[in-house]
């Protein structure tokens, strides 16, 4: 039995002029999914966004709904829901009118409507709010408004065109639980476009990396963590990233500039890069219990809380590591101080270059 | 800088009294109880008495009103279609297109009512109120294009796609979300549409056929019959209140538009 996907792109191709926007998409989205699109900005997310919302026609491709080939139907047809990044109330109705449009539009009957925008309005904690303008609201609660308008016509899937950007950061970050335990409570296909990663990891069940207009992977957000499928996923996921370039030969041993590196086993041959995240590398004065190990000097050290992190520089070499779990003053290396820096092999990952 | 300001104080007083006296003294004698136009004797209501027992006035009152109601119908939609042309697609001679529409702004109103009037006898056209409208059209289109553009350039085109993926199709999309969040520049574009119709001399002297008269032709032709008189003096005073509360009005609106 094939599974049924809730949104389906198959060799999905959009070009704009001479520039490619989407470059060849596949996804499969599953039912009930908070899936993200993440990406730099004209990554070609909000484009793919638009396509499967059917406000783009695609050049070439086929776009599915719930296995059924909508690649030609109108917009108003589709029945799907979306959040745009401005929002998009209409400026001339109330709160309720707003919410009720969609409903409108399906001819539901009057008592019908009421209670769905009242059921919408509690879903997004703005009872008692119908009669507001909604410039009378905070950016806050016209966020609501916008997923409760999106929402109240229950769609197969609902789109979200980075919805957050305009909030500041504390609002930002309580709408993020708030979105993800709504998803669970309306059990819907959410597809979340945004460039920050914060947004994306704290959400979603899937992220897709977008660069360029080609995905470059998709998975879990622990996945793309741990398990970057190439060196742009590397960098642009977590904080930051070392990677060290070089060529791995027999026994998982890589040549680089810096001298031998320990790969973990059975490592990719060739032509590759090493990539250690910055918590899983260790400093200290004199290290054991590490496969490799180098000499630098602390370039600067900068105290963010709950861990420092350090620039150290090997050979010209900028190594960052985060240093969890301080316990004191004598361990915090000012620069200029001659320290060692190393890992296990098996905290490392090669990736293809 | 005192002397400065006072200076520029002195200085405004005096462009207004330039700009307004006129229309003061007009409206002083159209009250004067003698023929005179140098000396006010009396108060008096009889020079407005006589207007509006005229059945010309009114008869002229009346196509003034009609025509400038089916001109601003007419150059609104027009407008209004091409200002969405011109703000929302990109086509070819497009920059072109746009610079056309406003020629009827700067071309001296006096060569565009000849042209007109040129054109209606080449093609054998009666001239009447029909081609008084369409003279009156051609050139109040530029001004609602011009002020429908400007009003939609910061238009959030989003929250019609917004109302498409809610299932509304185009239809539904532009009669209750485009034309709603319009209105306020539509209402600003027909009453200035309205108001130059209801104004215009030029053109309707030049367009218009045997008895069909607006109020300032009505104005002009008796200034033209028996010179400058009280009588004309009330009715001038009569067309001009008529203006002041248009434009009123779209004082109105483009405050409220502007909130």
């Amino acid at each position: 039995m094939s599974e049924i996907y809730s949104v389906e792109l198959i060799d999905v191709l959009k070009r704009f002029g001479n520039v490619v926007a989407v470059d060849h998409v596949n996804l499969k989205i599953r039912e009930n999914e908070f899936f993200s699109l993440l990406g730099p900005s004209g990554c070609g997310k909000t484009t793919t966004l638009r396509i499967i919302a059917g406000l783009e026609e695609p050049d070439e491709g086929i776009v599915k709904l719930y296995g059924e080939d909508v690649t030609d139907v109108p917009t108003h047809k589709r029945n799907i829901g979306m959040v745009f990044q401005h929002l998009a109330l209409f400026p001339h109705m109330n709160v309720f009118d707003n919410i009720a449009f969609g409903l409108k539009m399906r001819k539901t009957p009057k008592e019908e409507i009421k209670r769905k925008v009242k059921e919408a309005l509690e879903i997004v904690k703005l009872e008692g709010l119908e009669n507001r303008r909604v410039n009378q609201l905070s950016g806050g609660q016209q966020q609501r408004v916008a997923l409760a308008r999106a929402l109240v016509i229950e769609p197969e899937v609902l789109l979200l065109d980075e919805p957050l950007g305009a909030l500041d950061l504390k609002i930002r970050q309580h709408m993020m639980v708030e979105l993800k335990n709504i998803q669970r409570r309306v059990k819907t296909t959410f597809i979340y476009v945004t460039h920050d990663q914060t947004e994306a990891m704290t959400m979603s069940d899937r992220i897709a990396i977008m660069k360029d207009g080609r995905i470059q992977q998709i998975g879990t957000p622990l996945e793309i963590y741990y398990r970057p499928s190439n060196t742009f996923v590397a960098s642009f996921i977590g904080e930051a990233v070392n990677l060290i370039i070089g060529e791995i030969g027999e026994n998982n041993v890589m040549n680089t500039s810096l001298g031998t590196v320990y790969c973990p086993e059975q490592s990719i041959k060739g032509k590759a890069a090493v990539m250690v995240r910055p918590e899983m590398l260790e400093i200290g004065e004199n290290l054991s219990q590490v496969d490799n190990l180098f000499k630098g000097i602390v370039q600067a050290a900068i105290f963010k809380g709950s861990y420092i992190e350090y620039r150290v520089d090997v050979q010209g070499t900028i190594f960052i590591v985060h240093k969890h779990g301080i316990d004191g003053m004598e361990k915090f290396y000012t620069p200029g101080t001659l320290v060692e820096i190393g890992w296990k092999k098996n905290s490392s990952l090669t990736i293809p270059v | 800088m005192k002397i400065m300001s006072s200076f520029l104080k002195i200085f405004t007083i005096m462009v207004f009294l330039f700009l307004y006296s006129p229309i003061i003294v007009m409206i002083i004698f159209s009250f004067n109880e003698s023929k005179s136009l140098g000396v006010f004797t009396n108060f008096s209501l009889k020079w407005y008495e006589k207007v509006v027992t005229n059945p010309e006035v009114w008869r002229a009152l009346y196509n003034s009103f009609w025509v400038g109601a089916v001109v601003t119908f007419v150059s609104i939609v027009l407008g209004l279609m091409m200002a969405m042309a011109v703000t929302r697609y990109s086509f070819s001679g497009k920059s072109i297109l746009e610079s056309l529409i406003l020629i009827p702004i700067i071309i001296p109103e006096i060569a565009e009512a000849l042209s007109l009037m040129i054109m209606y006898i080449f093609l054998n056209i009666p001239l009447g109120p029909v081609t008084v409208i369409i003279g009156h059209i051609a050139f109040s289109i530029s001004y609602v294009t011009v002020v429908m553009r400007a009003r939609m350039a910061g238009y959030d085109k989003s929250i019609e796609e917004a109302a498409r993926t809610l299932g509304a199709n185009e239809l539904q999309t532009f009669f209750r979300i485009t034309l709603p969040t319009l209105y306020p520049a539509i209402l600003a574009a027909g009453l200035l549409a309205f108001t130059l119709s209801f104004d215009d001399l030029i053109k309707t002297l030049f367009t218009t056929g045997p008895g069909f008269k607006t109020l300032p032709l009505v104005i002009w032709s008796s200034a033209a019959r028996g010179g400058v008189s009280p009588e004309l003096n009330s009715l001038s005073s009569f067309a001009l209140s008529i203006s002041f509360i248009f434009a009123l009005f779209r004082l109105r609106t483009e405050r409220s538009v502007g909130r």
